[in-house]
């Protein structure tokens, strides 16, 4: 398919999603008298498309970065970070967390940063296992943290634990999703002046910097960028895995491998494939919605095995 | 006398402990080809490394110009198209040039895994070269460039290697290709990571050196 031809799609299915998650609600189908459920759905609507956008990127970077299709912030307990920084505030300040905008999205990037680059510690290099086992460890730990500041503290406790879920989007509301959709736009922006240096990494460091490309930069950046995407997603949904891992998979199949391509289709097919979640979750079972995170893990954990048997990179 | 390009002087690097590379000195003039050979394991990687500031060493290295240096495995993360990589090294024309004059000028619609080993490699090094367009002044470090190559392409490596040399550049050249070795300017032999040999090819590739560094069976191959 043509990069054109994939992109209008996207695009398509992506306008006719959000017309879908509107008008799916819990009260039924339909956007209510003067279209009041629209006002009361849009903040979650649009707080699934920046999870998802970031979601969808920021895997691509991650990707991008380790040289690993397998690399996922998910996976590889960037989001855990993101989560056990919020969880850190929340035990520690509980009364502070709420009182300014950007408390939460500092905490979480905090963690995300933390953790990635712990990560580059650890899991550096080209071993797929190095970076996988460094990623489970770092991803048990900080579920480990995350839980135990849960357990203790009884006023976040249901909180954290929607968090671990993945179950944010239901109480998104303007006043908390304003700024995470901004860093989500800013980290996206940013991260895509640096596909082309993404490109060169693919062909290792040593012939990155062979080819002009100033490789512990780019690497900073892209940690970085890449921290504070699953920071704002983390904010506004929790921890969902599978999209970090889909959306950049889905992309190279349609565009090929070219960041200059993959990125930004990968933010547009994560921010769908999180709506279309959400959206399923609440229209197929509205009494007793799924989250989104579950709804990504049903039908996301086989379509990713069938997807890893075929050669596909 | 021409100029120097790269001189290192005692050369040392360590590999976890161990001394890869002991005491080599080596210089090299624009417009000359240097071929490093030695048995597997002497060191010709790590010291084309070395020379290309990939890793630490000690001992004294001055290098004037731009540095360019091909892996003996070249390897990419991600299934591009051979047309792809001039764009991603930001010299799609200078590319081409390089990838026509290494005889793969047709490969461009197809991708990196529908290729051989050797072709990938070609077209690694026509990356490198690409990115430095006027090779005059510049140094390139190619680790085994022809090495799993038929007969036609690794003339067209060597060939090349001789037009960037002749437009001024320094290439140094780790090689198992003897024959190669013999028609570049300067040898250098290296065995266990010590120089064993090095100056012009009649004086260094000698029947008593590779009778010793090789093995006397090797004479015949050689």
């Amino acid at each position: 398919m043509t990069a054109t031809k994939a992109f209008v799609a996207g695009f398509i299915l992506l306008a006719g999603l959000v017309v879908l998650a509107l008008s799916v609600g819990t009260q039924g189908f339909g956007w209510g008298d003067g279209g009041s459920l629209l006002l009361l759905r849009s903040p979650r609507v649009l707080a699934a498309l920046a999870a998802g956008l970031a979601l969808g990127i920021g895997g691509a970077a991650q990707q991008g970065v380790f040289r690993n299709p397998l690399a996922d912030p998910g996976l590889t307990g960037v989001f855990g970070g993101a989560l056990f920084g919020i969880a850190l505030l929340l035990g520690l300040f509980p009364e502070a967390a709420w009182q300014r905008a950007w408390c939460i999205p500092a905490a979480a990037f905090t963690g995300a940063l933390a953790t990635s680059a712990l990560l580059v510690v650890l899991g550096g290099g080209a071993s797929t296992s190095r970076l996988l086992l460094a990623g489970l460890g770092l991803n048990a730990f900080t579920a480990a943290g995350t839980l135990v500041i849960a357990s203790r503290s009884g006023e976040s406790r249901e909180l954290l634990t929607n968090g671990a879920y993945g179950d944010w989007l239901g109480m998104a509301t303007l006043e908390l999703t304003w700024l995470p959709v901004l860093l989500t736009l800013l980290a996206a922006t940013l991260l895509l002046t640096l596909a082309r240096s993404l490109d060169l990494l693919s062909f290792g460091e040593d012939a990155a910097r062979g080819f002009g490309c100033d490789v512990g930069g780019v690497r900073r950046k892209a940690v970085l960028l890449t921290a504070l995407a699953a920071a704002a997603a983390t904010c506004l949904v929790g921890q969902v895995a599978f999209i970090g891992l889909l959306a950049p998979h889905l992309a190279r199949r349609l565009v090929g491998p070219r960041h200059a391509k993959v990125l930004p289709l990968s933010a547009l097919l994560g921010a769908a494939l999180l709506l279309g979640a959400d959206t399923l979750g609440r229209g197929v079972w509205p009494q007793a919605p799924l989250s989104a995170a579950a709804v990504t893990a049903v039908l996301g954990a086989p379509l990713f095995i069938w997807m890893a048997r075929g050669r596909h990179e | 006398m021409s100029d120097i390009l790269i001189q290192a002087l005692g050369l040392g690097v360590e590999l976890s402990g161990r001394r890869v590379i002991d005491g080599v000195s080596l210089t090299a003039f624009s417009g000359q080809v240097v071929a490093v050979v030695g048995p597997n394991g002497a060191g010709k990687t790590t010291l084309l490394r070395a020379l290309a500031g990939l890793v630490a060493s000690s001992g004294e290295l001055s290098v004037t110009k731009e540095r360019t240096y091909c892996a003996q495995k070249p390897s990419c993360a991600w299934n591009y198209r051979v047309s792809d990589l001039g764009d991603i090294v930001g010299e799609p024309s200078g590319f081409a040039n390089w990838l026509a004059k290494l005889g793969l000028a047709e490969l461009g619609e197809r991708r990196l895994t529908e290729i051989s080993g050797g072709e990938q490699k070609c077209a690694h090094l026509a990356m490198a070269l690409a990115v430095l367009p006027e090779p005059f002044g510049n140094l390139f470090l190619l680790d085994e460039p022809a090495a799993s190559l038929d007969l036609t392409k690794q003339a067209a490596v060597h060939q090349a290697i001789r037009d960037c040399a002749q437009a001024g550049a320094a290439c140094v050249i780790a090689t198992h290709d003897l024959s190669f070795a013999r028609r570049c300017d300067q040898v250098i032999v290296l065995s266990e990571g010590r120089l064993a040999a090095a100056g012009q090819p009649g004086a260094t590739l000698t029947r008593e050196v590779i009778a010793a560094i090789w093995g006397e069976p090797a004479l015949t191959e050689a």
